[in-house]
């Protein structure tokens, strides 16, 4: 068996050792790497206890044997190999399992909702907090009843009263998203528009013109609370608008039906760039720490986009391992590689970047499609399906790892 | 008179001579034949040599070496004055000198003229009397002498005794001899350079060098008399016309002729039976190869002046063309198809699968806007489904089994027309925007003092009450018989109803809704129809029987085209976007594409499914469509159209998708594809509806 010289370093002080090239079998796997590392640990701290390690060789994760991946990857085995180690991240557990009475549509940051705790006469499709400090917090939620409501919660006495009802729609909402200042939110719904709302709760409904002959029925959720109306409408997409978010707080991002992906300006409402796909866009997400847009799409795949180049539609990166619609995509909220998806494949996939070919890890808990997925600051993974659950994962990333 | 006179006068000279011989009475005696010829030729010679009518044929020399001959054994009383002309002697007395050098004097001639011819008149030996001219006498031939002027005369040899046949003894023979011919010394001139030739070509050279004789100039044959008529004319042209084949060469023999093959090329039983029946035409070796242990064993071939034969004749009488065959390889004949992953996008795979009918899916239909999905089922329900998330909105009990849905195609309003038993409802789910749903409602409504006038049609309009208003049904179109199928006009006002009966002429009808009005467009029974439908632009409207497709003019109220479906029963039919197209489904597993600026007959028959085609259908934006069949399959095919009158549709099969169980020997019943995503819903005997994209 051939041997290849390495150079191990890492980032993370506690594990760090000695800067020299070791000689290591070319046909060796992680496992025999983290040995190599935790025996060289020994020898340095002997109070150091095993730890399973993960390798990066040039930025991309070790999976297969050292030397087959240098094959693949096409890089020189005359050379001494830099070899990045990271402490392993573990796999995520189920922790909790919240049963609800209804499919869940949407989850933002252990909240979700369905059509029978809020009061809209129809199905809510995505919720959005606009506010979680102090006792009351303020939450959105966008339903098939072509209406926004905002909700006040009391934490407290854990009663939630409608605050604002937003009409202007002409189609279900399907996406709501509130501006990183907390004082705006974008709808984006069927009906093709996107509309920029402001999320600051007062006590004046706005002006509308409705016609007098209204339905009972909508007269009825209009007391749920004052009228408001949009701000701003950004039309531009040919089809239904599925997934909105804002990249900062003057750039909304859109996914649509019509295959593109469209970054508007808020300040003068202009579409700035579009990217185009082959393929219907069903949710997509932004990571401020990496800079990328990832989408998921119904031909299964997650693509990444960067979204400040102009008017392309350049693939960064496919990941491909899902075998339905990918519905749902988030990035994690502290690490510039991670991120999670959702499937009607009834799967929930942990994703590095780093390693394209195949997922970190698959969480089988659904037993139904899953439909959102969201991370928690608290490192907490969350994913809500078809199947009325919602499943919370502990998930052990280890801090030091995350970048920036 | 000349020679008379010299004959008569050398006979003078002569007859003096003879006086000394003996008697000249001796003439038959062949033993003294000399003896008799010196003394009788004196006397008689003369007289006798101008009688005898040869006697001017033989020359002198004959009687010269007559003489010498004769003369060996008598006095010799020859001339001497050698052959010269005798009439240098005509004046002198003598004729001559004879051997001892004496004069011999002529002889005397007293004979005249007269005496001549008494003497011929009268001497029997006239005719053998010969006169010499040379000594002037006349002799008489003996018998011998005349005999040998004979042979002579027959060209024979003049003894007769030669024999001149005898074998000869060849000088110059095949044989070797050990001794050479001469043996004389080679000469010397012989290996010496000749000096006289020398000089000869000295002077040829010297006169060449001097420019007296030029050298023979060689003839330039390159432009002469031979030359290539053709060779200036093309090629290609000559190869036409050579038509001369030579005939195939004798292969060369093989194992298999030989004396002692090697054993597998020997017959087995098998091979010499099929061999022995086969014709002898047939038969791949013309004879049976057989083993001989030594080559001296072999026997005559029996059949080689047969072959040789028909060898012969095939080399020259066979006719041989050159067949001009154009090599065409078959699979170049078939048209290019573009590769399917060229004719992207198409549904692929199977996304999501609305589960909740309990009873098998007829007749789906999706909204106009692409966000919802109707469905009507057996077990009574007419569902309305999310099409991104597969979620069941809602659920009407209709009670009875749904045939046929169809949703408005107005994007204005938003009504579902569904076909059961014998009626058709119209839904208003309330699956839209409130104006929308406002502007449905008003549609239904309104015009209701119309109605009354003519009710007592076969077709009865009311509105629903209580429960059935709650669930969103809001009319009910009581028909005669039971409905199976309710189609929409593009406008969204007009509504077709389809009565199969054979017995009836009310099989069709066509429903105002804005004015609650129905009316039979046919008057008579053209045969059990199958589905209707209206052109999407024109109007024209379409009635599939069981073997064709009428098109029918709505304004002139007339048929335009009659489509001969060439199939046994036609189960459904799909018109195409722009109006130019139709696709029909028939139960004996064909599609059949008409194209109707073609002609009546299909463009093109798809048999890809292996059992009943039921449902087909187009897509409205993407260059798609889509036949499901019993077989539980969806075949996808890709069917582009073009503008240009010249250029036929490119139909290309692009995919099957599966997925639906097949229950009660059904499949799938039901296709439809989404508005605006290249998307194809099915519908499936398994209660079940699947998205494929």
């Amino acid at each position: 068996m051939s041997q290849l010289q390495a150079r191990f370093f890492t980032e993370d002080k506690r594990y760090v050792v000695d800067d020299v090239p070791f000689s290591i079998p070319a046909g060796s796997e992680v496992e025999d790497l983290s040995n190599v590392i935790n025996k060289l640990l020994l020898a340095k701290n002997a109070s150091h206890s095993k730890v399973d390690f993960d390798f990066l060789v040039r930025g991309q994760f070790l999976r297969t044997s050292l030397s087959f991946h240098m094959e693949t990857e096409g890089i020189s085995t005359e050379e001494v190999v830099e070899i990045e180690y990271v402490e392993r991240v573990t796999a995520p557990e189920p922790e909790e399992c919240m049963m609800h009475d209804d499919w869940i549509s949407s989850v933002d940051a252990g909240w979700s909702y369905d059509k029978t705790v809020a009061g809209h006469t129809d199905v809510v499709k995505d919720v959005a907090w606009v506010k979680r400090d102090g006792l009351t917090s303020l939450l959105l939620t966008a339903s098939l009843d072509q209406t926004i409501l905002m909700w006040e919660w009391n934490s407290e006495r854990n009663k939630v009263k409608a605050r604002h009802c937003c009409r202007g729609h002409t189609g279900s909402v399907d996406t709501v998203a509130t501006d990183p200042t907390g004082s705006k939110f974008c709808s984006g719904s069927w009906d093709k528009m996107l509309k920029i709302w402001s999320a600051v709760p007062t006590d004046e409904a706005d002006e509308v013109e409705e016609p007098a002959d209204r339905p009972r029925k909508k007269q009825k959720t209009q007391q749920l609370g004052l009228t408001r109306t949009p701000l701003m409408t950004l039309s531009g997409h040919n089809e239904a608008v599925s997934s909105v978010l804002w990249c900062d707080s003057e750039e909304v991002c859109s996914a649509s039906w019509d295959h593109t992906i469209r970054v508007w300006d808020v300040e003068t409402g202009g579409m700035k760039t579009t990217l185009t796909g082959s393929k219907v866009f069903n949710c997509i997400s932004y990571s401020p720490l990496c800079r990328r847009l990832a989408s998921g799409s119904t031909d299964r795949h997650i693509r990444l986009y960067d979204p400040r180049t102009k008017d392309g539609s350049l693939v960064l990166l496919s990941l491909t391992s899902h075998t339905g619609w990918v519905t749902a995509v988030k990035w994690a909220p502290s690490h510039e590689h991670q991120l999670v998806s959702g499937s009607l494949d009834n799967l929930v996939k942990l994703w590095d970047t780093r390693s394209c070919k195949a997922p970190l890890y698959d969480l089988a808990a659904h037993e139904d499609k899953v439909f959102c997925v969201d991370w928690t600051e608290s490192g907490l993974m969350l994913s809500g399906g078809a199947d009325n659950k919602l499943y919370t994962y502990r998930y052990s990333a280890c801090q030091t790892d995350a970048g920036a | 008179e000349d020679e008379d006179l010299s004959d008569s006068e050398d006979s003078v000279y002569s007859g003096l001579e003879d006086s000394g011989s003996d008697s000249e009475d001796d003439e038959d005696e062949e033993e003294a034949l000399d003896a008799a010829a010196d003394d009788d030729e004196e006397e008689e010679k003369e007289e006798q040599a101008q009688r005898v009518e040869f006697t001017c044929q033989l020359t002198a020399d004959w009687l010269r070496l007559f003489s010498v001959f004769s003369c060996r054994m008598s006095p010799d009383i020859r001339n001497t004055v050698g052959n010269i002309p005798m009439e240098w002697y005509r004046d002198f007395p003598h004729i001559g000198y004879d051997l001892d050098g004496k004069k011999i004097y002529k002889p005397i001639r007293n004979k005249d003229e007269l005496d001549d011819f008494l003497d011929k008149m009268e001497n029997p030996d006239y005719w053998r009397t010969v006169h010499d001219k040379q000594t002037g006498s006349d002799i008489i031939l003996s018998d011998d002498q005349v005999e040998l002027v004979n042979r002579l005369q027959r060209g024979q040899f003049g003894d007769v005794n030669f024999n001149e046949y005898q074998p000869s003894v060849e000088f110059f023979s095949k044989d070797v001899m050990i001794h050479p011919v001469t043996n004389r010394p080679a000469d010397k001139r012989s290996f010496i350079p000749s000096l006289i030739e020398k000089e000869k070509v000295s002077k040829l050279v010297h006169a060449i060098k001097m420019g007296w004789i030029k050298p023979r100039r060689v003839e330039d044959d390159s432009r002469g008399r031979y030359y290539d008529l053709w060779s200036t004319e093309d090629s290609s042209i000559l190869a036409k016309h050579k038509m001369h084949l030579p005939a195939p060469k004798i292969p060369l023999p093989g194992h298999q002729e030989s004396y002692n093959p090697p054993p597998e090329y020997l017959f087995t039983d098998e091979e010499r039976a099929l061999w022995e029946q086969q014709d002898p035409s047939d038969r791949k070796l013309p004879f049976v190869p057989v083993r001989f242990s030594s080559l001296r064993q072999v026997p005559a071939f029996p059949r080689f002046i047969h072959e040789r034969f028909e060898r012969c004749l095939d080399l020259y009488l066979c006719p041989r063309q050159r067949k001009m065959r154009v090599n065409v390889n078959p699979e170049d004949l078939i048209p290019k198809l573009p590769k399917p992953k060229d004719l992207q996008p198409f549904p692929t795979t199977q996304s999501l699968v609305y589960q909740g009918h309990s009873g098998l899916v007829r007749s789906i239909s999706v909204s106009p806007s692409g966000q919802w999905l109707a469905s009507g089922s057996d077990d009574g329900s007419v569902r309305f489904w999310e099409v991104r998330s597969s979620r069941c909105m809602k659920t009407v009990q209709v009670g009875g089994a749904v045939k046929s849905v169809a949703w408005n195609p107005n994007p204005s309003v938003c009504l579902l027309a569904v076909a059961l038993d014998s009626v058709v409802l119209l839904l208003s789910p309330s699956l839209a925007d409130r104006q929308v749903v406002s502007a449905s409602e008003r549609l239904l409504s309104g015009q209701d003092e119309v109605e009354p006038a003519e009710g007592a049609g076969p077709v009865t309009w009311g509105e629903a009450e209580g429960e059935e208003l709650n669930q969103g049904i809001r009319l009910r179109i009581q028909h005669p018989k039971a409905v199976h199928q309710v189609v929409w006009h593009t406008k969204g006002d007009y509504l077709a109803s389809v009565m199969p009966d054979h017995s009836s002429h009310l099989q069709v009808f066509i429903h105002q809704v804005s004015r609650r009005r129905s009316q039979n467009p046919f008057r008579r029974n053209k045969g059990l129809v199958q589905c209707v439908s209206f052109h999407p632009v024109r109007p024209y409207f379409f009635v599939a029987t069981q073997r064709s497709v009428r098109i029918y003019n709505l304004v002139k109220q007339e048929m335009t085209k009659k489509l001969q479906a060439n199939s046994k029963w036609i189960s459904s039919m799909a018109v195409h976007p722009g109006g130019d197209h139709v696709i029909c489904g028939s139960y004996d597993c064909r599609l059949s594409w008409f194209d109707l600026d073609l002609s009546t007959k299909p463009y093109k028959m798809l048999r890809h499914h292996k059992k009943a085609v039921r449902g087909v259908a187009y897509h409205r934006v993407y260059p798609l469509f889509a036949s499901a069949s019993d077989d539980g399959s969806v075949i996808i095919c890709h069917g582009t159209v073009y503008n240009d009158l010249l250029q036929n549709p490119l139909i290309v099969p692009v995919k099957v998708l599966r997925g639906h169980v097949i229950t009660h020997d059904l499949g799938v019943l039901d296709v439809t594809f989404h508005p605006t995503q290249p998307w194809i819903f099915s519908s499936g005997a398994d209660a079940t509806i699947r998205l494929f994209t």
